[in-house]
C-alpha cells in the first residue's frame, strides 16, 4: 500500500473516531458534562461586536446547541476555527476586521466572560509565528511586458491595496527556462507575463518596493525554473538590501512541478531531476529564509486543465503528501517541513466549491496527524485561492464581473488565506489596468464593504446543506486516493498518466456539456443578448521593447562572457555531484542568464520527455 | 475516402493543451487520424511533421501571445520547403482577435476557431473545407516525395509503389531494417528515441527513418497517433518519421507498413530503418517472422518490462523466439533482477544466439542503451564513430 492508501484510512479511522465520540457524548454522562463546560467556556469567551446599523453580533459564530453530541461533532468533526480538523479555518480570526468595535457582551454569555484581551487569546490558540492573526488576503497575480512595466503596474495596484502584496506572472519563455534571445520566441517575450532574463531584470522587477518590510509579501508563480528566479530574486535582494536581508524576505514560489506534469506543462527535465532540484530548494530555504514558502502545491491548474474539483482535490492533496515523503527519504523532518508548505485552489461556480478548501484542510490535517504524525504546526493547510479563469467567457465578457463576484464569496466562505480575482477581461489578454482594478475592488467590496465577513467569524459556515456535500466531496476525493493506491501510489499513477487522462476526459465532458447545452453558460448559451462585442483594449508587448529585451540580455551576457563559463563549470560541478544545486545557483546567477544555466543543467541531466 | 489526417500542435513557449486536448480527442471521435505533436512545440517541428506525415491540415492552437508571429512563421517555413499547399488554421479562445485573424489570413493561414465556437460545427467544417484525397503529384521532392508514396500506400495497401529514387544507385545506401515489438508500454518508442539519438551522434551524416504504427479507433475509425511526440532525439531532419494507424489491420502494423517500408528501402536514403508495432499480444507476428510469409525486416528487437507476470506468461510469447535482440526494459523496476535471470534462461533454452539486454530507457545517457545500440549497429554493420559514444550537446528548446 502506497502512503495514499494509508491516509485514506487514517481518514476513515478519524471519522468513526467521530462517531463514537458522539455516541458516547450521548451516553457517557461524565463526558457530556465535561463537553459542556468546554462549550461554555468557549462561548464565553466569544466578544460582542455591533454592525454598522447596530445590531450585536458574536465575533464568532457557533451552532446554536447545548446537546453534548452536537457539541462533539461540531468540536471533533470540524473543530473551531484554528483548531483541528481546521475545517473552518487555519486561524482564529481570519478576516475580522480588528478596528471595528469590540466588546459588548453576548446576551446569552455569562456576565464577565468576556474578553478585550486579545492578546490573551491569541495565546490560547496560537497561530503560526510567521503569519498574523488575521491578514489582508488579496493577492493580485500581475505580470506583463519588461520588468519595469510589472513594476509600474505593482505600484499601481499597490495604492489600491491595504498592505504589500507582489504576485508576478512571468511569460512564456521565463516558465520554460529560455532566453528572450532563443530561436522562435522573440513573439512571446513580454506576453501573458514579464520577461525575466537576469538579475538585473529582477532588480527592475521589484524596484522602489522595500521586500524587507515586515507586511511586504512577494509571490511568484514559476515552477521549472524556480530554483533559477528565485536564486535571482535572492541574488537581487542581496544586492538592494544587504547580505543579510535573506531572513527577512517573505512570499512563495509556486515550483510544484508535480503538477506541472500533469496539468500546466512547463516542464524542463526529467522528472526525477525537476523533483530533485525543487527538494534542494527546499532544503535551502527551510533553514535560511523563515518567512518564504518554497512551494506552492496547486490545484489551480489541474482545475483550469479540465478537472473536476473531487479531482482537484485529490490530485492536489495527494501531490503534497507526496512531496513530504520525497523530502522525509531526503532526511527533512516532517515538522521542520510541513508549516512551510502551501496550497493553491481553484475556485469556480460548480456547488462542490461551497466546500473544497474546508474539505481540503481537514484531510490534510488528518493525514498530517495521523498517518505522518506532524505536530500542530504542520497539520495546517494554509491555502491560497484564485477564482477561475477558465469560467469567465469571450461572449458577452462584462458578465464576468459576477462570476468573479460569486467566486470570490465561495473563495471566502472557505476561509483562504489568500486570493486572487481576475479579471474580467480575462479571455482577451493579460488584464488592462481598468479590468485589473474593478478585480481589486471586488474583493475590497465583499471585505470591507459588505459586512459578511468583517464582524462575524463563520457567519455561515457550518450549515446542514454545506455539511452534507463536505462528506460527499470527501467521499469522493478518499475514493481517488484508493484508486491511486492501487496503481502504485502518485507518481506510479503518474507514469501510467493517470491524473493526465482524468483531467483531459473531464475537460473534455465540461467543453461538450457547454456545446450540448447542458451547462448554461450565461451569454453563450443561454439568454443571449443581440449586443455587438464591444472592443477589448489589449495588453500586448510591442516588438520594440522585445527588442529592447533581447538587447539588455546580450549586453548582460557580454559584461560577463569571461567570468559566465567558469560559474556554469561550477554550477555543472555541483549538479554532477550531487550537491545542493540552489546554494551554488545563488552564486551563478550573478553572472549568468537564465537560459544560460537551463541549457547547463540540461547537459548534466537531460531533458524532459513530453507527456501528453 | 481515407480517413483526414490532422497534425496539432501547440505553440512554444505555452503549455495551454485544454483545448487541443479535447479537440483531439473530438477529431478522433469523428474518425479523424489525429497526429498530435505536444505543447512547448517550436516551428521547425511542426513544419517537418507536416511534410513527414503528409497530413490534410495543420491546426495550432495558442494561447500565450504572439500567435501572429508564430503562425506566420509556420506558413513561411512551410512555403519555404515547398508544401505551401498544406493548409493551416488555429484557435486560441479570446486570446486571437477577429483583427489578429484577418491579419493571419492575409499571411497565409486559413482561419481561425473563435471562443464559443460549438464543437460539432468545427468538426463538420473541418470534413468539409479540408477532406480530399491526396493525389500522386510527380512535382513533390525529398521526404514530401517520399511522405506522399506511404499516403498513397495507405490509401491502396495492395498496390505497389514505384520506388522514388533520391540517389544514383551507386550512392544509395542500403539500409537496415529492425522490427520492434513488444507489450504496449513496454517502452518501445522510448527506446527508439534513445537509439535514434546514438545513432545520430556516431554516424554524423547518415539519416534513419521510423515507421511508428498505432492502433485506430475500432468503433469510430480515428486515431491520435502519440507515438511521434514523444521523441525528444528524433525531432531532427536527418530523421524520417511517420506515423501509421492500423486502420482495421490486426497484425500489429498498419496494412501499409509493408509498402512503407519498401519505399524508405527503396530511397537508397537510410542507414537504419526502425519499424514499432501496436503493443503486441502473445500471438502476434507483425514481421512475418514465422512461417512462410515474406519477411519484412532484416532483425527484430523485442521489448519488455520486468513485470510480464512470471515464467508461464513469458512461455506464452511466441514472439521472443523470433527475436535477434531481446531488451528488458525498465531496470529500475525492481522485479527487474528475476525477469533477467528467467529470459535469459528462456533464451538460452532456444538456443539461437538470441542476444539480451537491461536498458532503462527513461533514464538519460543509460549505459544498458549504449550496449545494445552497440549490438545493433554490429548486427546492421552500421558506422561507429570513435568518441561518438561522448554525450551529445542537447539543443535547450524542444
Ligand atoms: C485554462 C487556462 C490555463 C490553464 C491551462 C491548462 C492546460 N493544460 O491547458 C493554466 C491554469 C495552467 C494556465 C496557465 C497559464 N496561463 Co492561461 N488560461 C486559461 C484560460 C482560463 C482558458 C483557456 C482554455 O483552455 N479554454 C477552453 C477552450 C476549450 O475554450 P476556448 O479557449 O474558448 O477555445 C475555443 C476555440 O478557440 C477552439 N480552439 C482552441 N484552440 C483550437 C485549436 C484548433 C486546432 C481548433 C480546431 C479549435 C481550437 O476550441 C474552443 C471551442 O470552441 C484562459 C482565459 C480564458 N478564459 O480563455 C487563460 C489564458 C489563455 N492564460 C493566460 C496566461 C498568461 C497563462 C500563463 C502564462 C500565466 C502565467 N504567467 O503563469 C500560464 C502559462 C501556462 C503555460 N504552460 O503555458 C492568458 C494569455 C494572455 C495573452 N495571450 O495575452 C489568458 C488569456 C488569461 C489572461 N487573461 O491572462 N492557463
Ligand atoms: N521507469 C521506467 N519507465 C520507462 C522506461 N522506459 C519507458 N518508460 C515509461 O513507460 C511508459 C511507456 O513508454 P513508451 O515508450 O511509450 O512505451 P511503448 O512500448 O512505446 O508503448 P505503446 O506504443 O503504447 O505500446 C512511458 O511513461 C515511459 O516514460 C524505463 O526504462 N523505466
Ligand atoms: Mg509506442
Amino acid at each position: 500500500m502506497s502512503s495514499l492508501g494509508k491516509i485514506a484510512d487514517a481518514v476513515d479511522a478519524y471519522n468513526a473516531h467521530v462517531a463514537t465520540e458522539v455516541a458516547r457524548a450521548r451516553t457517557d454522562i461524565a463526558f457530556a458534562a465535561d463537553l459542556r463546560a468546554r462549550w461554555a467556556k468557549i462561548r464565553a469567551g466569544i466578544e460582542t461586536t455591533h454592525s454598522p446599523t447596530g445590531t450585536p453580533l458574536p465575533r464568532l459564530a457557533l451552532p446554536p446547541t447545548d446537546e453534548p453530541g452536537a457539541i462533539a461533532e461540531y468540536l471533533l468533526g470540524q473543530g473551531l476555527p484554528g483548531e483541528f480538523p481546521y475545517a473552518n479555518a487555519a486561524y482564529r480570526e481570519m478576516y475580522l476586521d480588528r478596528d471595528s468595535e469590540v466588546g459588548r457582551v453576548i446576551p446569552n454569555a455569562p456576565v464577565g466572560a468576556e474578553s478585550k484581551d486579545q492578546t490573551r487569546r491569541v495565546k490560547d490558540n496560537p497561530p503560526h509565528p510567521q503569519t498574523p492573526v488575521s491578514e489582508e488576503p488579496m493577492r493580485l497575480f500581475a505580470g506583463l511586458g519588461l520588468a519595469e512595466d510589472t513594476n509600474a503596474r505593482f505600484h499601481y495596484l499597490g495604492k489600491h491595496q491595504k498592505s504589500l502584496r507582489l504576485s508576478t506572472a512571468f511569460d512564456g519563455p521565463t516558465l520554460y527556462g529560455l532566453d528572450s534571445d532563443h530561436e522562435g520566441v522573440l513573439g512571446k517575450v513580454g506576453e501573458g507575463g514579464v520577461a525575466i532574463d537576469t538579475v538585473e531584470d529582477m532588480t527592475r522587477l521589484f524596484a522602489g518596493f522595500d521586500l524587507t518590510r515586515k507586511d511586504a509579501s512577494v509571490s511568484m508563480t514559476m515552477n521549472a525554473p524556480a530554483p533559477v528566479i528565485l536564486a535571482m530574486f535572492i541574488a537581487s535582494a542581496k544586492r538592494r538590501f544587504g547580505p543579510d536581508c535573506v531572513p527577512n524576505l517573505r512570499g512563495t514560489i509556486q515550483a510544484d512541478m508535480l503538477k506541472e506534469v500533469q496539468a500546466q506543462n512547463e516542464v524542463i527535465f526529467p522528472i526525477d531531476a525537476s523533483l530533485r532540484f525543487l527538494c534542494d530548494m527546499i532544503e535551502w530555504c527551510v533553514p535560511n529564509m523563515p518567512r518564504w514558502y518554497p512551494v506552492s502545491i496547486s490545484g489551480y491548474h489541474i482545475a483550469e486543465a479540465g478537472a473536476t474539483p473531487v479531482q482537484q482535490a485529490a490530485f492536489t492533496l495527494s501531490n503534497g503528501f507526496t512531496y513530504l515523503e520525497l523530502l522525509r527519504a531526503r532526511g527533512a523532518d516532517v515538522n521542520a517541513i510541513g508549516p512551510r508548505l502551501s496550497f493553491f485552489l481553484d475556485c469556480g461556480l460548480d456547488v462542490e466549491y461551497l466546500v473544497l478548501g474546508r474539505v481540503c484542510r481537514r484531510l490534510w490535517a488528518i493525514g498530517m496527524r495521523d498517518a505522518f504524525g506532524a505536530n500542530t504546526k504542520a497539520q495546517v493547510l494554509k491555502l491560497h485561492t484564485q477564482t477561475s479563469g477558465r469560467s469567465l467567457i469571450a461572449a458577452e465578457f462584462q458578465n464576468n464581473l459576477t462570476r468573479t463576484a460569486v467566486e470570490l464569496m465561495l473563495a471566502y466562505l472557505n476561509y483562504t488565506n489568500s486570493c486572487h480575482s481576475n479579471s474580467a477581461d480575462e479571455p482577451f489578454t493579460t488584464p488592462t489596468a481598468k479590468y485589473a482594478t474593478l478585480a481589486s475592488h471586488g474583493q475590497s467590496i465583499i471585505m470591507e464593504e459588505s459586512g459578511v465577513f468583517k464582524h462575524t467569524m463563520n457567519l455561515l459556515g457550518g450549515s446542514p446543506g454545506l455539511l452534507q456535500l463536505e462528506r460527499q466531496v470527501e467521499a469522493g476525493i478518499l475514493a481517488v486516493f484508493r484508486e491511486m493506491d492501487t496503481l502504485g501510489g502518485v507518481l506510479a499513477a503518474q507514469e501510467q498518466r493517470y491524473q493526465r487522462s482524468k483531467i483531459q476526459e473531464a475537460g473534455h465532458a465540461y467543453e461538450q456539456q457547454i456545446y450540448s447545452g447542458k451547462r448554461p453558460i450565461i451569454g453563450l448559451n443561454k439568454y443571449i443578448t443581440d449586443e455587438p462585442m464591444p472592443s477589448v483594449p489589449l495588453a500586448r508587448t510591442s516588438p520594440k521593447k522585445q527588442h529592447l529585451q533581447v538587447e539588455r540580455l546580450r549586453a548582460f551576457k557580454k559584461k560577463h562572457a569571461k567570468s559566465a563559463p567558469a560559474a556554469l563549470q561550477k554550477l555543472e560541478n555541483v549538479a554532477r555531484a550531487n550537491g545542493n544545486v540552489f546554494a551554488e545557483l545563488i552564486n551563478t546567477v550573478e553572472v549568468c542568464s537564465l537560459g544560460q544555466i537551463t541549457a547547463c543543467l540540461t547537459n548534466v541531466v537531460g531533458k524532459f520527455r513530453p507527456m501528453v | 475516402m481515407a480517413p483526414l489526417r490532422i497534425l496539432t500542435a501547440v505553440p512554444i513557449c505555452d503549455g495551454h493543451d485544454s483545448a487541443v486536448s479535447t479537440i483531439n480527442m473530438e477529431l478522433a471521435r469523428h474518425g479523424f487520424e489525429v497526429i498530435y505533436l505536444g505543447y512547448h512545440c517550436p516551428v521547425s517541428t511542426i513544419v517537418r511533421a507536416a511534410i513527414q506525415e503528409d497530413i490534410h491540415v495543420v491546426g495550432i492552437s495558442s494561447y500565450n501571445g504572439g500567435h501572429i508571429v508564430f503562425f506566420k512563421e509556420v506558413v513561411d517555413q512551410l512555403r519555404a520547403l515547398g508544401a505551401g499547399d498544406v493548409p493551416l488554421f488555429g484557435g486560441g479562445g479570446g486570446t486571437i482577435t477577429k483583427a489578429d485573424e484577418r491579419v493571419m489570413q492575409r499571411q497565409g493561414t486559413d482561419r481561425i476557431f473563435h471562443a464559443g465556437t460549438p464543437l460539432d460545427g468545427i468538426m463538420a467544417l473541418i470534413r468539409k473545407e479540408y477532406g480530399r484525397t491526396l493525389k500522386p503529384n510527380t512535382k513533390l521532392r525529398g521526404d514530401r516525395a517520399l511522405a506522399r508514396a506511404i499516403t498513397l500506400a495507405e490509401q491502396n495497401p495492395t498496390h505497389r509503389p514505384s520506388p522514388i529514387a533520391h540517389h544514383p544507385p551507386q550512392k544509395r545506401t542500403r539500409a537496415f531494417v529492425v522490427g520492434v515489438a513488444g507489450p504496449g508500454g513496454a517502452g518501445k518508442s522510448t527506446l527508439i528515441d534513445e537509439l535514434t539519438s546514438r545513432f545520430l551522434r556516431q554516424n554524423p551524416a547518415g539519416r534513419i527513418a521510423i515507421l511508428a504504427n498505432d492502433p485506430s479507433h475500432p468503433d469510430t475509425g480515428g486515431a491520435i497517433l502519440g507515438d511521434r511526440v514523444s521523441m525528444i532525439y528524433a525531432q531532427d531532419d536527418r530523421v524520417f518519421f511517420r506515423s501509421l494507424a492500423t486502420r482495421g489491420s490486426l497484425t500489429g502494423l498498419s496494412a501499409a507498413a509493408p509498402a512503407a517500408i519498401e519505399i524508405l528501402r527503396a530511397s537508397g536514403e537510410f542507414d537504419l530503418i526502425l519499424v514499432e508495432s501496436v503493443g503486441i499480444g502473445q500471438e502476434s507476428d507483425p514481421f512475418g517472422l514465422f512461417g512462410k510469409k515474406h519477411r519484412l525486416v532484416d532483425a527484430m528487437l523485442f521489448v519488455l518490462a520486468p513485470y510480464y507476470g512470471g515464467r508461464l506468461q513469458l512461455q506464452k510469447i511466441g514472439l521472443l523466439n523470433g527475436a535477434d535482440l531481446v531488451a528488458i526494459n525498465k531496470c529500475d523496476h525492481p522485479m527487474a533482477h528475476t525477469a533477467r535471470a528467467e529470459i535469459a534462461a528462456r533464451l538460452a533454452a532456444n538456443g539461437k544466439g538470441q542476444r539480451l539486454f537491461g536498458t532503462v530507457a527513461a533514464k538519460h545517457h543509460d549505459p544498458g542503451v549504449d550496449t545494445l545500440y552497440a549490438a545493433l549497429a554490429e548486427l546492421g554493420h552500421l558506422k561507429v564513430t570513435p568518441g561518438g559514444e561522448k554525450p551529445c550537446q542537447l539543443e535547450v528548446a524542444p
